[in-house]
């Protein structure tokens, strides 16, 4: 997929492209509104993140004039601007998700995987971790037909981590997605090893979760063999 | 006190301490002009004789008292005069009190005694003036004066409290005016109507004050929000390019841990970062009051996902809610870091092995809807307490960065909750969040 990064800091662009990149993107990057303006009046992308703070432009009129245009790209707003009036304004114009500035990266590629699933109806089938059956749409996990009760959050977590599946994801990032910024007092806080062991210990009543892996000096991981 | 009741006091006890020094003084007062002013007649009517005596010879007068008596009344008995001859040749000139007997009765006279000698005689003259009636007199007078004072004391101290009400106006108005301001931008700039020079320049300089105050608070949420703000995005970079590192081929464990806590201090940062971010824009009201939920719902979905961390550390979370409520205008995230913040902070304090259990309750009081939130943990002492919902205040042993209940407080401000503690050192803390005039 098409990827158009529009960010005036070069070196996030250079960091999020070189992500994308490993992601299997092709990814360009323009760190002018000008420049992306023109990029995407000649190219058809699939998607386009877009930083509201650009000197040159107001990062929504980049928004309008694609839309207007009847372009079909998926908008990803990223920004340092957490204000609400910015968010919703940015909805109403037809972005398709928002992510505030700092942002993990694997958040970025999990929002990505979900506006896909939602715009293009990609990935949207169910996923198999060892015995069990991840249901993204109903928020389900399956075991043999019968879903196994998991809070929200615990869902959340193994929902994450399927995502971005064979990754190690540090608890750190694991928080941020799962509470977002909001909070942000438990820095060191021992809230995700919590989880998952009450995730583990509801899943390992059914049947073995060897899938789900701790990774010493980092997190956890989820392994799916690659078919 | 307020200040025209001090006034009110004030006059009435200057008023009630001159009457009272004004009363024990009217008696001798009296007294004293009354002998003065008979002493003075007696003398006058001493003078009138003795020029009769030089007229007449003092035998002729004697003779003429006599046969009756020496002793001469006026028909009220209210005076007497006597001459006759003394018995020593010694002179005498005094003027004294002394009782008399008339009609059976004692009564004080004020008698002049006066002698003299004529042609080789002495004689000894008596001047008397009866005391009754000026004692009546001083009793009147005394009586009057009495229910004059009382009268004026009156008078006067409701023309005082009125007049100083009217004069104290003002300031009762700039004082309402600074009861209802809750902060310097709530403040209402509109002018007291007074004509008292000292109202005008006291209302004018606190209303510049809350100017300056509110532009100073204005400056720094200012510069807070553009301080975080600006830090978003080098801290963006970093992180990006340590997640990207991270994932490279062929690093070592140690380099792996290394990054890993590069991340986790930059996580730290990025948690500071925003909680103030937070905090500006809380204070600045940027969010949105448009959710209606009910109190209970959120409070259950705090439970879930605070029950197992808590259950982790052997703490209990007990709930018993008894009353629901449902908040309308309010935004359901904020309340919920909010409660979120305050129950994290009561099982982060909370020890297994000192009663182990962190209670929320919720209650009806009055018109109010309560939340209670108590920890048997160390407590606080009040200074602490004082400071806790400061910015960068925390309690010992709390590996938080100190913003949890700063947040908190200021979500409490922008719903217009109550946030009260009750602690004691040793014995735990309990935090209410009051929601008032809501009905439950």
């Amino acid at each position: 997929m098409n990827v158009l990064i529009v960010e005036d800091e070069v070196n996030l662009a250079h960091e999020i492209a070189s992500f994308l990149r490993k992601e299997h993107f092709l990814v360009e990057i323009a760190t002018t509104g000008t420049e992306a303006s023109e990029k995407i009046a000649v190219n058809l992308y699939d998607f386009v993140l877009l930083d509201l703070g650009l000197p040159d432009y107001e990062g929504l009129d980049l928004l309008g004039e694609a839309r207007k245009s009847g372009h079909e790209a998926a908008f990803i707003i990223i920004t340092a601007r957490g204000e609400v009036e910015q968010k919703i304004k940015g909805l109403d114009l037809g972005a398709d998700d928002y992510i505030a500035k700092p942002f993990s990266l694997h958040e970025l590629s999990a929002r990505m995987n979900a506006v896909a699933r939602r715009k293009f109806g990609l990935n949207s089938g169910n996923v198999a971790l060892g015995e069990f059956t991840l249901d993204i749409l109903a928020r389900k996990v399956w075991h043999n037909n019968r879903a196994v009760d998991l809070t929200k959050k615990q869902f959340d977590l193994l929902h994450y981590l399927t995502i971005n599946k064979n990754k190690a994801l540090s608890r750190v990032q694991l928080y941020e997605h799962i509470w977002g910024n909001l909070l942000g007092d438990e820095y060191d806080s021992n809230f995700i090893d919590v989880h998952i062991k009450n995730l583990r210990k509801k899943l390992a009543e059914h049947a073995p979760v060897d899938w789900l892996e701790t990774v010493r000096g980092i997190g956890y991981r989820v392994i799916i063999e690659q078919t | 006190m307020k200040l025209r009741y001090k006034l009110a006091v004030y006059n009435l006890f200057t008023k009630g301490v001159f009457v009272a020094i004004f009363l024990l003084l009217i008696p001798w007062l009296l007294e004293r002009l009354n002998v003065y002013q008979t002493d003075l007649e007696l003398i006058e009517q001493r003078e009138e004789i003795m020029e009769a005596i030089s007229v007449f010879g003092a035998e002729e007068l004697l003779f003429g008292m006599q046969p009756e008596s020496s002793l001469t009344f006026n028909f009220l008995q209210q005076e007497y005069i006597s001459l006759v001859r003394a018995d020593s040749d010694s002179l005498v000139n005094f003027i004294e009190i002394s009782p008399q007997l008339v009609d059976g009765e004692i009564v004080d006279y004020r008698v002049l005694v006066y002698s003299f000698r004529v042609d080789g005689i002495t004689y000894l003259l008596e001047i008397g003036k009866s005391l009754e009636r000026i004692y009546r007199t001083e009793q009147n007078i005394r009586n009057i004066t009495l229910v004059m004072l009382g009268l004026f004391v009156v008078i006067a101290f409701l023309t005082d409290t009125s007049m100083t009400r009217l004069l104290t106006q003002p300031l009762a108005g700039i004082t309402q005016k600074l009861k209802n301001t809750k902060n310097p931008g709530q403040y209402d700039h509109n002018p007291v109507a007074t004509t008292t020079s000292d109202f005008v320049y006291l209302d004018q300089t606190i209303s510049d004050l809350m100017h300056q105050i509110e532009d100073l608070f204005a400056k720094e949420k200012e510069i807070t929000s553009n301080i975080s703000h600006e830090l978003l995005t080098p801290v963006s970079v970093v992180q990006s390019r340590l997640e990207n590192l991270i994932e490279e081929e062929g690093l070592s464990d140690k380099h792996i841990e290394k990054i890993s806590d590069s991340l986790r201090t930059l996580h730290r940062l990025k948690g500071i970062i925003n909680s103030l971010l937070l905090i500006a824009r809380v204070e600045n009201k940027q969010f949105l009051k448009t959710d209606a939920f009910w109190i209970n719902e959120l409070i259950a979905e705090l439970l879930e996902e605070l029950g197992p961390i808590a259950q982790e550390k052997g703490i209990k979370i007990v709930a018993k809610i008894e009353n629901n409520h449902y908040l309308t205008a309010a935004n359901r995230s904020l309340i919920f870091t909010l409660f979120f913040n305050i129950l994290n902070n009561a099982v982060k304090f909370s020890e297994p092995e000192n009663r182990g259990a962190v209670e929320v309750e919720s209650q009806k009081i009055n018109n109010d809807f309560v939340v209670r939130i108590t920890d048997h943990g160390p407590g606080m002492t009040p200074e602490q307490a004082g400071e806790i919902f400061q910015r960068f205040r925390k309690r010992k042993s709390s590996n938080g960065h100190g913003l949890g209940l700063a947040i908190a407080k200021r979500i409490a401000d922008f719903h217009n909750i109550d946030i009260r503690i009750d602690t004691q050192q040793g014995k735990g803390s309990t935090f209410w969040l009051i929601f008032k005039h809501f009905d439950v």
